[in-house]
């Protein structure tokens, strides 16, 4: 006999109040934890305003991590459109049609806090250094899903798209270097100093010194990724909107904490799957037994064997 | 074919649907046969290609949009429709709507093969797939990743529940085929009827699992899927749009199927399906009005642009089925039934389709298209699945029919195939039509 | 030439005021080295010109004995283009020439027992300048300097010198007269001597100033200048004349003169496209130009740089050969925000569009061919309830065997 609505609605009503209960009890269990700074976070900070668009650091970049230069666009220059398989660090430019304001921007990975990135992984092949916090990317672990490069709001890990061994390739703030005291190579070359490195929480007291000494140089008067996605360790001071460079409005919230708070959730310990799953094998557990004398009563109907 | 008269011979009658019987009379080998196997090999061939060639000369994926119909439609729409063991199976075994039993091996069926296809996709769409070891080890999975849940449940769920709840239609030709593999077919059949509710009860949940994850998995891209979609919901919503469209492909497929080969269509059990569908479909497009009233972005659906173009087409699409659905059911009508199902799926399936692809904006100058390889490795797995459908459906009883169905199936063995009974090896002949009332164990 | 008096040689500085080079010329000469060679020349390191005039003159005249070979003499003819100051009367008072074939006024036998006496007089001490390739084949008969084969005449004096330079690019790899066949067997330098410090000097000519400050360098802080690994020194043949060519923004812009005489040319953009071997050639000639006029070097004056100084690349590439970039540099264009990526193609917009077609269309024949199961199934339904029936009544199904 199938279930009768009155059953449904009573079934229902058993699980669904004692859950109501609790969710709404335990909010503030349920509220989102702060996302750590690790102990050692080292960031980099870049000032739209001093940058003149040179490019060494696209050139240091290229030599720093042995990629060779981007030459796909016309054979003769290093000429990335954008970030790509062999390209980690890009400078780009907004000038606007109206004659307004124009601004250089330097995109490469802006090593969040927490990263949507290493969120999305399945095997966890990008992973967040617990001291530094640089966000790597391991080829061992890799299977080439390319759900990072869905998951980045900044839109940064590249998939390379040729050949059977591909790699996903993103800024990892130069660690080979950082591990010989060296400091990463676009830093390393900046001629006006436009973008610097150093722990991020340095670079974000002169950053604030910066706006605290010229205000209204920089737009909001504030610095991205302080807050930003709940916080990134690459630094931005722009005197145009920060959208106009591509750097979107995120909020303070970190993508993975914002997005995925309620899967979390439901999967913590494996319990409420667990719970559904014990309900399901009695259920049908009942149906079977059903099920089955109905078929033998076919078989003797019939006279053919009961297909169960 | 049937002993008992029809009216005509170009809509199949109508017929209580007692035994699932397989398809006789027809060959396995046919033209369509041929065209799909075709289509099969192109896709191998194009296969070996993308693993040496890498993605990017085989597919139109680019930085960009990272995901190309292998994953979002193969995967994501495909299973959806493959969903007939999870929803029907929910309907049949947990709501007990007795009469969709007989529908039951046909969605286990469609949804094998579907999620089969979908694997060998998901496999080739990786582009460093001799990593994928790292499934063995737990302890190495982020169980925080959408995409990872997706992975391994689906996988998991193929494998195990779903590979076990389709042995039943093999096993029970074996027991035909030869009497003496009948012991060892009875004691594997009765240890599979003992884990039968541990199994079931997986099928159930794994597939509400990563049905919902895969909705999951566009939650993490934000604002750069269009806010008609983006949702909080978006799992729920993916979820409910699995149940009908499963249903539309399970109770479509049959009903096409029983057009195609002249079988007898129980129209009891397609009206109880019809309105179950027809109930999911109007509570889901109530659940995603609901949901885009409350979070405010209605206004966005009346634009002149091609979100809201897709988004009206979508709802449209569904609406309607919907409402032939419940249409057939008052005026008894067939075709409505079936164009109910086909519309609804449709809409269903762009819907799923959508927040990947077609509302996925990551960067106002890109855009995707398949390439032309794509679509054909695409398109050749699907016939590998509908290959395999075949081939199912012509030598194992799934599509259900009545009962003199099966009678007539023996006599049709009996008169075409008279050398199975002078060999004397096939002890009891080809689906028992050599069995005498003795012998018949019971 | 030894001293007269046979004294201790005087100092360079000693020497000028004898021969009344005002002070100033000497300064001018210190401040042209600044300017030339300001990296990894230790000389110029110094800092300031007075600092450099105060090394210099406090060295000794080192003696210079200067062979030819298989040579056309323009790397002699280059030194002589210098003029401010007199570069010419300065050389052969800052060093003591004591032997070159084209300036010296002995011939003959004097000439050669000039030469022997002054590498027995200053042995160990001496500069060798080498101009011209040798020729090494069949045992070097293809020349011969008093009846002796060069390569002889080159292993005999270089066996007694402290260092070699070779001038030229002849002297450096072999030059002009190593191009194909080369039917003499023509070297430079280094493939002949071994065991002693060789700087190679390529280029046709070199600029005067490359031999000039090594010497100087060599003189005053008794060492030659950092070498790369083909022995050129690194102050002059580190980096390829497009790295430092003031044309090198019209490179990056993408504007390129296409033909000789076109609007291109005539703006004086870059000449990659008509052959240019800059990217492929180290060389200063970008930085340092010829004759002292500024302007006065190849690319300057509107023709494509040949690379005279790359073995491998004169000579063997043709003229208006394009060469690979090797160090490719970002330009001058920027990307935007946001870069178009994925394309449309129409094929596959057919296949897609056939393919909803076929299928959209099947399904609605397969519909079409349903029928209202109120018309067609009510006696249909009737029919197997009887039939049910009838299996009802009978025990078992009737099957012949």
């Amino acid at each position: 006999m199938p279930i009768t609505r009155r059953e449904l609605i009573t079934g229902v009503a058993k699980v669904g109040l004692p859950a109501a209960v609790v969710v709404t009890v335990g909010k503030d269990v349920l509220k989102t934890e702060p996302i750590p700074v690790p102990n050692a976070a080292v960031g980099l900070l870049y000032d739209a305003t001093i940058c003149i668009g040179c490019k060494a650091c696209v050139a240091a970049c290229a030599e720093a991590n042995n990629t060779p230069p981007d030459t796909r666009g016309d054979a003769l220059h290093q000429a990335p459109s954008d970030l790509n398989d062999v390209t980690r660090n890009v400078i780009k430019l907004y000038r606007p049609d109206d004659g307004s304001a124009f601004s250089f921007v330097k995109r490469q990975c802006m090593h969040c806090l927490d990263p949507a990135c290493a969120a999305g992984c399945p095997f966890q092949a990008l992973h967040k250094d617990p001291e530094t916090g640089v966000v790597s990317w391991t080829a061992d672990k890799c299977i080439g899903c390319r759900y990072c490069t869905i998951t980045c709001p900044f839109h940064i890990p590249r998939f390379q798209w040729a050949g059977f061994n591909p790699r996903v390739t993103k800024c990892e703030f130069c660690s080979h270097r950082l591990e010989k005291g060296l400091k990463p190579g676009c830093t390393s070359v900046c001629p006006t100093g436009a973008v610097i490195f150093g722990p991020r929480p340095v670079l974000l007291l002169e950053a604030k010194r910066r706006i605290q000494s010229s205000p209204g140089r920089y737009f909001q008067n504030r610095v991205y990724g302080e807050l930003d996605n709940g916080g990134t360790q690459a630094l931005y001071l722009s005197h145009v909107p920060f959208e106009k460079l591509g750097l979107p409005e995120l909020g303070p919230e970190s993508v993975p904490a914002r997005t995925l708070r309620w899967q979390r959730r439901f999967y913590q310990y494996f319990a409420l799957p667990a719970l559904l799953y014990a309900g399901l094998v009695q259920v049908i557990r009942k149906s079977l037994k059903g099920h089955e004398q109905e078929a033998h009563e076919r078989e003797k109907e019939t006279g053919l064997r009961a297909q169960l | 074919m049937s002993s008992v008269a029809t009216n005509a011979d170009s809509y199949p009658s109508t017929g209580r649907w007692e035994r699932a019987v397989p398809v006789y009379g027809f060959p396995l080998v046919n033209g369509f046969f041929l065209g799909l196997s075709a289509l099969v090999l192109v896709a191998f061939v194009l296969t070996g290609y993308r693993e040496l060639a890498g993605l990017g000369p085989v597919s139109g994926m680019n930085d960009a949009y990272g995901w190309g119909i292998w994953k979002t439609f193969n995967v994501m729409v495909l299973t959806a429709l493959g969903s007939g063991a999870f929803a029907v199976g929910i309907a049949a075994w947990v709501f007990r709507r007795k009469r969709l039993h007989s529908l039951m091996r046909m969605a286990l069926l469609t949804s094998f093969l579907a999620y089969a296809c979908g694997l060998l996709l998901l496999g080739i769409d990786a582009g460093r797939p001799w990593n994928f070891y790292w499934i063995v080890f737990p302890w190495k999975w982020n169980m925080h990743s959408p995409l990872a849940e997706v992975a391994i449940c689906m996988s998991i769920y193929a494998m195990i529940p779903l590979a076990l709840e389709n042995i039943p239609p093999l096993l029970e030709r074996l027991w035909y085929f030869d009497s003496r593999l009948r012991p060892g077919v009875e004691r594997m059949e009765r240890r599979l009827y003992a884990g039968f509710p541990w199994i079931i009860a997986a099928a159930y949940l794994l597939p509400g699992m990563h049905q919902s994850s895969l909705g999951a998995l566009m939650l993490l891209a934000g604002e750069r899927v269009h806010p008609l979609w983006q949702s909080p919901w978006l799992p729920l919503l993916y979820l409910g749009a699995a149940t009908f469209m499963s249903f539309g492909c399970v109770a479509g497929t049959t009903m096409l199927c029983c057009l195609v080969w002249k079988r007898a269509m129980d129209m009891d059990v397609l009206d109880d399906a019809a309105q179950i569908t027809a109930w999911l479909i109007f509570g889901w497009l109530g659940l995603r009005l609901l949901d885009i009233l409350f979070r405010g972005a209605l206004l966005t659906a009346f634009r002149f642009d091609r979100f809201a173009g897709v988004f009206w087409l979508e709802m449209v699409l569904v609406g309607i089925g919907g409402w032939l659905l419940r249409r057939s059911l008052r005026d008894h009508d067939a075709r409505l039934m079936f164009m109910g199902y086909v519309l609804s799926s449709a809409g269903g399936m762009i819907y799923r389709f959508s927040p990947t692809t077609l509302a996925f904006r990551p960067n106002p100058e890109a855009l995707y298209f398949p390439a032309t390889i794509e679509i054909l490795v695409s398109l050749g797995f699907i016939s590998l699945g509908i290959l395999g459908f075949l081939v199912a459906v012509k030598r194992l009883a799934i599509l259900p029919a009545p009962l003199h169905e099966w009678h007539d199936m023996a006599s049709y063995f009996r008169f075409r195939r008279p050398y199975i009974r002078w060999t004397g090896y096939f002890k009891h002949g080809y689906f028992g039509e050599n069995e005498t009332e003795a012998e018949n164990s019971d | 030439m030894p001293d007269e008096t046979g004294k201790q040689k005087p100092s360079i500085e000693q020497h000028l005021k004898a021969c009344g080079v005002s002070r100033r010329g000497f300064l001018q000469l210190c401040s042209a080295l600044m300017v030339t060679a300001p990296v990894g020349l230790a000389l110029t390191q110094k800092g300031s010109v007075l600092q450099i005039a105060e090394a210099i003159g406090k060295a000794k005249r080192p003696s210079v004995v200067w062979l030819h070979f298989q040579d056309c003499t323009g790397c002699t003819e280059t030194l002589l283009r210098t003029s401010a100051p007199d570069v010419a009367h300065l050389i052969l008072d800052v060093i003591s020439l004591d032997y070159h074939e084209t300036l010296m006024a002995a011939s003959g036998a004097q000439a050669e027992a000039a030469l022997r006496q002054t590498i027995e007089d200053n042995a160990g001490k001496f500069v060798l300048v080498v101009e011209g390739a040798i020729p090494a084949k069949d045992d070097g008969v293809y020349m011969e300097l008093g009846g002796r084969p060069g390569v002889q005449v080159l292993r005999e004096v270089a066996g007694k010198a402290a260092a070699v330079i070779a001038i030229g690019s002849c002297a450096s790899w072999g030059g002009v007269p190593s191009a194909d066949p080369n039917p003499t067997g023509a070297v430079g330098v280094d493939s002949v001597v071994s065991g002693k410090p060789i700087v190679n000097l390529p280029g046709c000519p070199p600029n005067p100033y490359n031999l000039l400050a090594v010497v100087l360098e060599y003189v005053t802080m008794g060492k030659l200048p950092a070498l790369d690994e083909f022995n050129r020194p690194k102050f002059a043949y580190d980096r390829v004349i497009h790295e430092n060519c003031p044309r090198r923004a019209h490179f990056d812009a993408g504007r390129f003169a296409a033909a000789f005489g076109d609007e291109g040319h005539r703006k004086g953009w870059c000449l990659y496209k008509l052959g240019c071997k800059g990217p492929v050639t180290h060389a200063a000639c970008a930085t340092r130009h010829f004759n002292e006029i500024p302007g006065v070097w190849p690319i300057g004056v509107g023709t494509p740089c040949v690379g005279c100084t790359e073995k491998g690349v004169v000579w063997q590439m043709a003229t208006f050969e394009t060469v690979p970039i090797h160090l490719a540099t970002p330009p001058e264009t920027y990307p935007p925000i946001y870069s178009a990526a994925g394309r449309l193609q129409v094929g596959a917009a057919a296949l897609v569009g056939a393919i909803t077609g076929a299928v959209g269309g099947a399904a609605w024949v397969a519909s079409q061919r349903f029928q209202s199961s109120a018309e067609a199934g009510v006696t249909r339904v009737a029919a197997d309830i009887a039939y049910a029936e009838k299996l009802k009544g009978k025990p078992a199904d009737k099957k012949e065997d």
